[in-house]
């Protein structure tokens, strides 16, 4: 199966990046339809029978979260969780880009499923241009009357606050996207209370991904049960997967769920570059642990990728070819994780650190076999004992890593220099 | 005080949208940096006034998000993701490249106080046209060498003589607010995306905002050989 | 319910309130909401936490006191779970021992391992855990730590050591929490984030001496207390802060016959743990040398010292001739503020009793109608009122504590806290408080006319309470037992009134009174220097107690050496009526007698009967048996007078 356009069928389109542009393609018809069709209650439960799960990384049921809302409590906000910073992911970036009306009628039905008036959409600040963008795109939205009062005739109100981010990871995480917000540092919250009971500002609150929300319009438009026979059983719909790395065309692909790994490989991104052959792959982003070559016929599928022991995340897929060596790419998600870690709380602030000095020590050749067993046992120290995923993953991939590739990290130990890139630069010379 | 009028009024438009002033933290000092190209104390004495906090909070928040730096930086910000995507196309090279060509290290200013570049870890989304840089908030992709010099020369040549007091990018950057993309200048070619082309590096025009991350680590990243 | 059936556990529970929690299979039933800390706490059975603070809302992030929970998927923290019905708890598992070393080994890795020269030794927390749930070796094999500033001033008070912070955010917390004042905030993020004050200012608030004993470790510390001691060297009493008449529960550790610090000793009751820095650091003033050591007796032309019999006996000879001569109303008699209970009372049985002098005071000048309704509302209650009017500033000024109870009541409680001029209109004090039905109304006493109508403006509202701030650390049990010229004790009407203070100093100078008994030390007196010593030199016979030497040891006739309010036992009484205990902390400065016996021994030999031996318990005892609201107060309880009571 090639690519399966839905969110992105009409990316392309002449200037579909303005509102008539938009329109000229049915924009928007989505929401009229929602007000025509549905009542708020309706609408979560038309959503709940499409079985749309999070695009956000966690997959939580998007229906379910939106019914955990405590009846009758208002204000309610709704937050589209724009923070993408997962390594390896850019596809919000990509649906903001193109098609940032997409997203902003997503919202808009989302706030009318749910009752609110205020909603944000935080993005991180490195998307800088995507932010002004969908700044003017609200403008364009408001003057058309889709945002603001009494929104096409229905009565309901909706105004749309674009929230920039300033260089956090962390503010992905829900609690600490609303703490950001809020004007806080960006740590995540003690839950219990979770944010549907307690969130911004004290109030119920949902926090949807980007690619989540731009599901509404065509949920809404072609019927929850046309969504949910989509993909599989359990992973109703498509994903934009964001395919990077050692391959010949990176970029963004729609994909029906399901679909093997290897075709969105081989097919759309045109095999592992250069001749070279695939040594192993990413699929979810930063934060989840290694696949081999023989995972490749897994179907993109939530529950089958997670069963195989890792995860499709937030839909990021790098793949990695023979001459790389996986201390190297340990190393600088490690890196990663104690730049973002926020500090809060004890394993991850000063776990990252720890295991980011042994990874350097590691990488170079430098670190002695105990050395390398310590590594493990702090990464057992950290696992599930953090305050919030950020920590947890921390040492989700190194694990993995170390698990498949134990031979080259106990190469390393010693050497004076990465001996996988000594060997490639051998092949090379 | 020590904003302009227009900054502070920017803050104020930006406290009456939120629900609550304090959730305008992170726009007001938006507005300083672009203004004054990094956060003083004055300045967060001064955002504390406008949104009844106090000026520690405004500290503890700036502090905390890596894109507001504390430190004068050059005219141009440039930020190198070093992270899996770009590092497995060729970041390293890069980075290599920028040492040398700027003459100075990562997290430094260039002599004549042009460019402030760093490399992060922190994945800029960029994957897709890896390796990646931001300069001045603009994505710049599928970088080569080559490319680098071009962006960077085309740079310098658009940038005034003599520069400005202070070195901060933001300074004059913060005049000129940027383009979005209107129906004259949209990109739509989807396709470049994932093909080889230098396709996202946003519109034409004047740079815009500066960014960098603060120099906050302490020690030298690599561990010691 | 399934949890219960499998531990074994009566399935039916009476719903009492209460949950059914298993913790390293000791069983209890804990109130809901409890945490899961807190219930192992009441078993026995100790969790290690820092982050953890019993006045401040959890935030888990210390990640210490993580629990294996049967169901969980992960270890929990206990700091931050609530018990509930059925939880099986485990802190005994060999998973949970590992953790806590893996945790402590995190904390280690960027301390400085500086014990030996941190003044926090002894009783560091970060010690105490590594020595108790410890790795035991350190295995990070990267010379580099993280390093940041250390021994940075904050202000004449505090020291901060950014190196050795844990990162537990108490004093963060406490700023935000307890004070409100935000001083202390978290700056940067992940390894490096850090403490620090705003562009690294110096302190302010008035309340900063909690910040050490918040800190679970050697990050913030005491100036004054800088390198002075190890807390194993230090004698440790428990008394009362004599610095107001709050009533602040303190620890005064001594060391070598003088005091090094006041430390908190948490009473919710009054000080919720906490101390102002006026009443903290005032310990230093307890070491002065100079003090009144030996009894001495004057007469017109020598002055000599004598067996503190002798001076007993003199003292009741001199009244007694007085007494007999111009006749006991030429007697004044002053208590003080300063005095214990016992003391106080001893002193007005003399007076009233012994002596039979009508002119009693303990202050210069007395209050008309002072009512039991000034002193309805306590301290805890503050946090039950939904709107609170303070006026002016001298309540907060007097007793600077009462501020973090106001901000406890507006911050944890919703209430309405309205700070107005000394002497605002009704008007105000009305809008301040409009629709609320609990009303507190707090005032200084020299202000409690201007407070008595307000109140009765309020009334129209809702019930209104109200809270008198006392002045001198036992002004409330001075008016309580009668050191009053206008009532006697528990404010017992008298037919006949007596001169107030500065009266009984006038009339000692014009040669209208002849006599003075005193308990010194008095700050209400010393305040009027001039009069009280014209007074003293004109006075034919002045019998003194004091501490130092001053106005009154320099003319006293019959001269006792006071004891320092560490150097005795008794009780004193705080703003709301609390009566709390005082002991003995120092040894004392003189040889003498407490003040308590040499009272019981002068009314002894000026022919009073059944006195007893004197000794401050007993003294004690008796003043409970004939002051009933003392009686009911008991140790720790509040002394109420009822309205009936009062005249
Ligand atoms: C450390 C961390 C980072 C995250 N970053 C993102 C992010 O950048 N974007 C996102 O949509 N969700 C992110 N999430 C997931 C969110 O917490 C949340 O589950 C999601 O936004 C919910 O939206 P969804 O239900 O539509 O997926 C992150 C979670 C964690 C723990
Ligand atoms: S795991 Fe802890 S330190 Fe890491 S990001 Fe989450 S809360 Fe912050
Ligand atoms: S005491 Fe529970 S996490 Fe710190």
């Amino acid at each position: 199966m090639p690519e399966y356009k839905l969110l992105t069928k009409d990316f392309g389109a002449d200037a579909l990046q303005t509102l008539k542009g938009y329109e000229k393609v049915g924009g928007y018809q989505g929401l009229r339809e929602a007000f025509k069709k549905f009542t708020p209650e309706t609408l979560v439960a038309e959503v709940k029978t499409s079985n749309i799960r999070g695009r956000g990384g966690a997959g939580f049921p998007t229906g379910m979260k939106w019914s955990f809302l405590p009846k009758d409590v208002f204000p309610r906000y709704l937050c589209c969780n724009a923070d993408e910073s997962e390594p390896g992911c850019f596809k919000d970036r990509y649906l903001i880009d193109e098609s940032p009306h997409q997203l902003i009628e997503g919202l808009l039905i989302a706030s009318y499923a749910l009752q609110v008036n205020t909603s944000f959409i935080y993005i991180r600040g490195e998307y800088h241009d995507q932010r002004l963008l969908l700044e003017r795109a609200v403008e364009e939205a408001r003057a058309g009357g889709y945002i603001g009062r009494n929104i096409l005739g229905s009565g309901f109100d909706c105004d749309v606050i674009v929230h920039g981010g300033a260089g956090a990871y962390i503010c992905g995480e829900e609690t600490a996207l609303i703490e950001s917000l809020e004007g806080l540092r960006g740590q995540p919250r003690l839950k219990p209370p979770f944010p549907a009971i307690k969130g911004l500002y004290g109030q119920p609150t949902v926090v949807n991904n980007v690619e989540t929300l731009c599901n509404l319009p065509h949920i809404v438009l072609r019927g929850g049960e046309w969504f949910k026979a989509l993909g599989t059983e359990k992973s109703a719909g498509t994903r934009v997967f964001c395919c990077s790395g050692h391959i010949n065309r990176p970029g963004n692909y729609e994909m029906q769920l399901g679909t093997p790994i290897r075709e969105l490989l081989d097919v759309e991104c045109g095999g592992i570059w250069q001749g070279h052959t695939l040594k192993a792959f990413q699929p979810g982003g930063g934060s989840m642990q290694v696949l081999l070559p023989q995972h490749l016929d897994l179907p993109l599928d939530m529950n089958a990728v997670q069963e195989a022991g890792s995860s499709l995340g937030a839909g990021a897929m790098i793949f990695m070819d023979e001459t790389t060596c996986l201390v190297d790419v340990s190393m600088r998600l490690v890196d990663f994780y104690r730049h973002e870690s926020c500090g809060k709380c004890v394993p991850c602030r000063e776990g990252t650190y720890f295991e980011s000095e042994l990874m350097h020590r590691l990488e170079s050749g430098h670190a002695t076999r105990a050395e390398l067993a310590s590594l493990t046992d702090i990464c057992s120290n950290m696992d599930g004992r953090c305050f919030c995923p950020l920590g947890d993953t921390a040492t989700w991939f190194v694990m993995s890593a170390y698990k498949y590739f134990r031979d080259e990290f106990e190469a390393h130990c010693g050497a004076g220099r990465c001996p996988v890139r000594a060997q490639a630069t051998a092949l090379v010379a | 005080m020590t904003l302009q009028a227009e900054t502070r009024s920017a803050i104020e438009r930006a406290r009456d949208r939120y629900p609550r002033a304090r959730s305008a933290i992170l726009p007001a000092l938006w507005a300083v940096q672009h203004e004054q190209g990094l956060i003083t104390p004055d300045a967060m004495t001064e955002i504390a006034g406008i949104l009844q906090v106090t000026p520690s909070d405004v500290e503890a928040v700036s502090t905390f998000y890596s894109m507001y730096f504390q430190r004068p930086h050059g005219r141009h910000e440039v930020i190198v993701c070093i992270n899996v995507s770009c590092a497995l196309r060729g970041a390293e090279d890069i980075v290599d490249h920028l040492e040398r060509s700027l003459a100075c290290k990562s997290g430094e200013t260039t002599a004549d106080g042009e460019f402030t570049w760093s490399s992060t870890v922190e994945c800029l989304g960029g994957c897709g046209g890896a390796p990646t840089m931001q300069v001045d908030h603009h994505f710049q992709e599928n970088l080569t060498p080559e490319r680098v010099d071009a962006v960077l020369g085309a740079l310098r040549q658009s940038a005034p003589a003599g520069g400005v007091a202070g070195g901060s990018a933001g300074r004059r950057l913060g005049a000129e607010m940027p383009v979005p993309r209107t129906d004259d200048n949209v990109r739509s070619d989807p396709a470049a995306e994932r093909g080889g082309g230098p396709a996202t590096t946003g519109p034409a025009g004047p740079p815009t905002t500066p960014q960098a991350p603060k120099p906050r680590t302490r020690r030298p990243r690599k561990a010691p050989q | 319910m399934t949890a219960v059936a499998e531990t074994g556990t009566p399935p039916e529970q009476p719903d009492d309130g209460r949950v059914g929690i298993s913790i390293d299979g000791r069983e209890l039933r804990v109130p809901k909401g409890t945490l899961v800390l807190d219930a192992a706490t009441e078993a026995g059975i100790h969790i290690p936490i820092y982050c953890a603070h019993p006045k401040m809302d959890p935030v888990a992030v210390c990640r210490m006191c993580l629990v294996n929970i049967e169901k969980f998927p992960k270890p929990q923290p206990a700091c931050a779970t609530v018990a509930g019905d059925g939880m099986v708890v485990r802190t005994d598992l060999p998973e949970v021992t590992k953790l806590r070393e893996g945790m402590l080994e995190f904390l280690l890795l960027n301390h400085p391992l500086d014990c030996p020269v941190c003044d926090r030794g002894g009783e560091c927390d970060l010690q105490d855990f590594t020595f108790r749930y410890g790795p035991g070796i350190s295995r990070f094999p990267i010379t580099e730590k993280v390093h940041f500033k250390k021994a940075i001033p904050l202000s004449e008070n505090i020291e901060l050591d950014q190196e050795r912070c844990i990162l537990c955010w108490r004093c963060v917390r406490y700023y935000e929490e307890i004070t409100g004042e935000r001083e202390i905030v978290l700056q940067q993020r992940g390894v490096d984030t850090l403490v620090a004050t705003f562009d690294d200012r110096q302190l302010e608030s008035k309340f900063q001496g909690n910040l050490p004993e918040v800190c679970p470790v050697g990050a913030l510390t005491h100036r004054k207390y800088r390198f002075v001691s190890r807390p194993w060297d230090l004698q440790r009493t428990a008394s009362i802060c004599p610095e107001c008449s709050y009533g602040c529960n303190i620890n005064v550790d001594s060391r070598d016959f003088e005091v090094r610090r006041f430390a908190s000793r948490d009473n919710p009751l009054v000080d919720d743990m906490w101390l102002c820095d006026r009443g903290r650091y005032s310990f230093d003033r307890w070491n002065s040398a100079e003090r009144v050591r030996r009894p001495v007796v004057r007469s017109d032309d020598e002055s000599r010292d004598v067996s503190v019999p002798e001076a007993i006996t003199q003292a009741a000879r001199r009244l007694r001739e007085i007494a007999d001569e111009y006749g006991a109303a030429s007697i004044g008699v002053l208590g003080s503020s300063a005095s214990t209970n016992e003391e106080l009372f001893l002193l007005e049985r003399i007076a009233r009793q012994v002596i039979g002098t009508p002119h009693v005071d303990h202050q210069l000048d007395a209050f008309d109608d002072l009512s039991a309704a000034e002193h309805e509302l306590g301290i805890v209650e503050i946090e039950d009122c939904d709107a609170l009017v303070v006026l002016g500033a001298d309540p907060e000024e007097q007793a600077p504590v009462l501020t973090l109870r106001l901000y406890k009541a507006e911050h944890k409680k919703g209430a309405r806290v309205t700070r107005l001029a000394k002497d605002a209109a009704a008007a105000d004090a009305v809008a301040a408080v409009t629709g609320a039905s609990r009303i507190g109304l707090i005032a200084d006493e020299t202000n409690r006319a201007h407070a008595t109508e307000l109140a009765a403006a309020l009334a129209a509202i809702g019930s209104v309470r109200r809270l008198t701030i006392t002045r001198g650390t036992n002004g409330r049990g001075a008016k309580d037992l009668g050191m009053l010229p206008n009532f006697g004790p528990a404010y017992a009407a008298l037919t006949e009134r007596g001169k107030n203070g500065r009266q009984i100093l006038e009339g000692l100078a014009a040669g209208e009174l002849r006599a003075l008994l005193m308990l010194g030390p008095n700050p209400a007196l010393e305040a009027e220097a001039d009069l009280l010593e014209r007074a003293v030199r004109k006075a034919a016979c002045v019998v003194a107690f004091d501490t130092r030497p001053g106005i009154v040891s320099r003319y006293a006739t019959v001269l006792f050496p006071g004891h320092a309010i560490f150097e005795k036992a008794g009780s004193i009484t705080n703003v709301e009526g609390r009566v709390q205990r005082i002991r003995a902390g120092l040894p004392p400065a003189s040889s003498t007698p407490v003040e308590t016996r040499v009272l019981t021994s002068i009314a002894g030999e000026m022919g009073a009967v059944g006195w007893g031996s004197g000794d401050p318990l007993a003294v004690n005892r008796l003043l409970r048996d004939e002051v009933p609201a003392y009686g009911r107060a008991g140790n720790g309880g509040r002394a109420l007078f009822t309205a009936e009571a009062v005249a």
